[in-house]
């Protein structure tokens, strides 16, 4: 953790106007979050709390004016390859081979074939892929879908990578291979990463800290620090490693009272 | 015994037994209609000038290319060539409204679709020229431009270019905004976006697109070359059944359809393979 912070944001909050009836949408209230190199900074909340908002503002796919966020030190103006994001839905492209969906940063960038392959290789056998690099994604299961399209934005080499609920269209059991893997692929890559889950417990075992957004309009009601060292970090260990949890009751107790309330009032 | 069967095992094997069985049930009605003509010539219900017999039809192939001196004075449009040459400027028209409309159609659609007011501007006048179908044109294009290729080249790419306009820009529309998301993340350039995920992901329309524009397109051409055209096998159907040549009628129509089956078969088929087959875009048929 040396020096600036990969991602700052400051006072950012959002309002999304209504055409209808003129009012808007308060989405997100002052959000203050620093993220520092090599974190990995989960987010959860109740469903229509800002999240994928927050994550959507930080992409640069949605114009802000109130607050400031920066990554690398630069205003967030637009998308850029600094920011790399893995979708809930698949954003592959059906008509791009593995190969090519993964390479598909370095292409733009117009790195030479040669270097471009050798790099997409790697990836690829990081990910698991290796016999795929042909397929098109029609003939991939779903969890395979999201391996391309994590491989795709590791491989553009993003200063920050955001993925806003990667997991939650896959089958459970595909779930905890998938966390298990991004496990691995964090160690083995050193990636600074925001991930967005409704899931308390893939927060508790993925995230070095977890922040806990209230209800709508969105703010950090707390930060939860899980303290265990990422290769400790494997499922079969994990459901009675008693920091995993404190830390995963802990999460679950906040994001219920987010959520009775809401029923209640 | 054994070589018929081992034959049409062979034959199965090379085809594949769904495609053989498909395309015999295809043949079928054809062959029925085939055979109902040849007993016309044989029972004469109608009249040989309204239904000439097939031979008569076959024979107006060698009767019209009698003068031409051989194939290479055919392909290279000698005057007495007359059949071939019919063809051949037909086709040539097609190919040119093709060249020119297809890719005006496709770049002005990926415009309306991705840009509010590029479509602001295009799309009431684009209803506007479809809902005036094409050969709503001829008279007036024949007072602009005389009888001559003009003509059906203009009622060809009017045709062409807006079918092709419309089906690329709902396609395009229709392209998940995540997939152009993804791109922009990957910093990817409006170009990239056009390229990599616009027109990919718009080529299921744009290939109903040129279906369309082939069918449509081709009427087309054909009416214009009876009424404004001085050559091809609309014009030539035109003078022929004029001068009460039914037969040579019989083998424009034949013609033309030969020629669109062919197209279809040898262009539209392998690009649709090639493309959004291969991409899982559209159910395989098995
Ligand atoms: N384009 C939009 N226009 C208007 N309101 C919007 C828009 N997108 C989201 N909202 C509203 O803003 C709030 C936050 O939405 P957001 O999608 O960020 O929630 P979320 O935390 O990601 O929810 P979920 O967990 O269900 O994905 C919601 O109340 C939603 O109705
Ligand atoms: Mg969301």
């Amino acid at each position: 953790m040396t020096g600036e912070a990969k991602l700052i944001v400051q006072g950012l909050s959002h309002h999304y106007p209504d055409e209808y009836t003129g009012e808007s949408v308060h989405a997100l209230d002052n959000i203050d979050l620093q993220i520092h190199e090599n974190e990995f900074v989960a987010i959860v909340g109740p469903s229509g709390c800002g999240k994928t908002t927050f994550l959507n503002i930080i992409a640069g796919l949605l114009p802000y004016r109130e607050g400031r966020a920066l990554v690398d030190g630069t205003e967030i103006r637009g998308p850029g390859p600094d920011r790399g994001v893995v979708f809930q839905e698949h954003a592959i492209l059906p008509w791009r081979t593995v190969k090519r969906n993964i390479g598909h940063g370095l292409e733009i960038r117009r790195v030479p074939k040669a270097e471009r392959e050798k790099t997409v290789q790697e990836y690829i056998d990081l990910v698991g892929l290796s016999g795929f690099e042909d397929r098109y994604p029609h003939e991939l299961s779903g969890g395979m879908k999201q391996r391309v399209a994590v491989a795709r934005t590791l491989c553009a080499d993003p200063v920050i990578m955001l993925m806003d609920e990667p997991f939650a269209a896959v089958d459970a059991q595909t779930r905890i291979t998938l966390q298990d893997e991004l496990n691995r692929v964090v160690m083995a890559t050193r990636k600074t990463i925001l991930f967005i889950t409704h899931s308390v417990e893939e927060a508790a075992f993925l995230g070095d800290r977890c922040i806990v957004f209230s209800r709508r309009p969105g703010h950090i009601k707390t930060e939860v620090k899980i303290d265990i060292p990422r290769e400790d970090r494997v499922w079969k260990d994990m459901v009675d490693n008693p920091k995993f949890t404190e830390a995963r009751d802990n999460i679950l107790r906040l994001v219920r009272s987010e959520v009775t309330n809401d029923v209640d009032s | 015994m054994t070589t018929i069967t081992e034959f049409s095992v062979a034959i199965q094997r090379r085809f594949g037994r769904q495609r053989l069985r498909k395309f015999i049930l295809g043949m079928i009605p054809f062959i029925v209609l085939i055979f109902v003509w040849h007993l016309n010539s044989i029972f004469v219900w109608l009249d040989p000038v309204e239904i000439p017999p097939i031979a008569d039809v076959w024979g107006a192939i060698f009767w019209l290319q009698s003068d031409c001196p051989g194939v290479i004075a055919a392909i290279e449009g000698h005057g007495d060539c007359i059949l071939t040459n019919h063809v051949s400027s037909s086709i040539l028209r097609v190919i040119l409204a093709m060249v020119v409309g297809v890719p005006l159609g496709i770049g002005f659609g990926i415009l309306a679709g991705m840009n509010r007011v590029v479509s602001a501007y295009l799309e009431p006048i684009g209803v506007f020229m479809n809902s005036v179908s094409g050969i709503a044109w001829i008279p007036l294009a024949v007072v602009w431009f005389g009888v001559g290729w003009e003509t059906t080249l203009f009622i060809m790419l009017n045709t062409i270019f807006w079918l092709l306009f419309f089906n690329t820009m709902m396609g395009v529309r229709a392209v998940p905004k995540v997939l152009i998301q993804g791109v922009q993340t990957l910093g990817g350039t409006r170009l990239d976006a056009i390229l990599q995920v616009y027109l990919p992901g718009a080529m299921t329309s744009i290939i109903t697109g040129l279906r369309m524009s082939m069918a449509f397109g081709w009427r087309a051409l054909i009416a214009a070359e009876m009424i404004g055209g001085d050559s091809g096998l609309g014009f030539m159907i035109f003078v022929s059944s004029s001068e009460f040549k039914t037969e040579e009628v019989f083998l424009g129509i034949i013609l033309i359809s030969i020629i669109f089956l062919a197209t279809d078969r040898w262009l539209l088929v392998p690009l649709e393979k090639w493309t959004i087959e291969r991409w899982g875009l559209v159910w395989k048929p098995t």
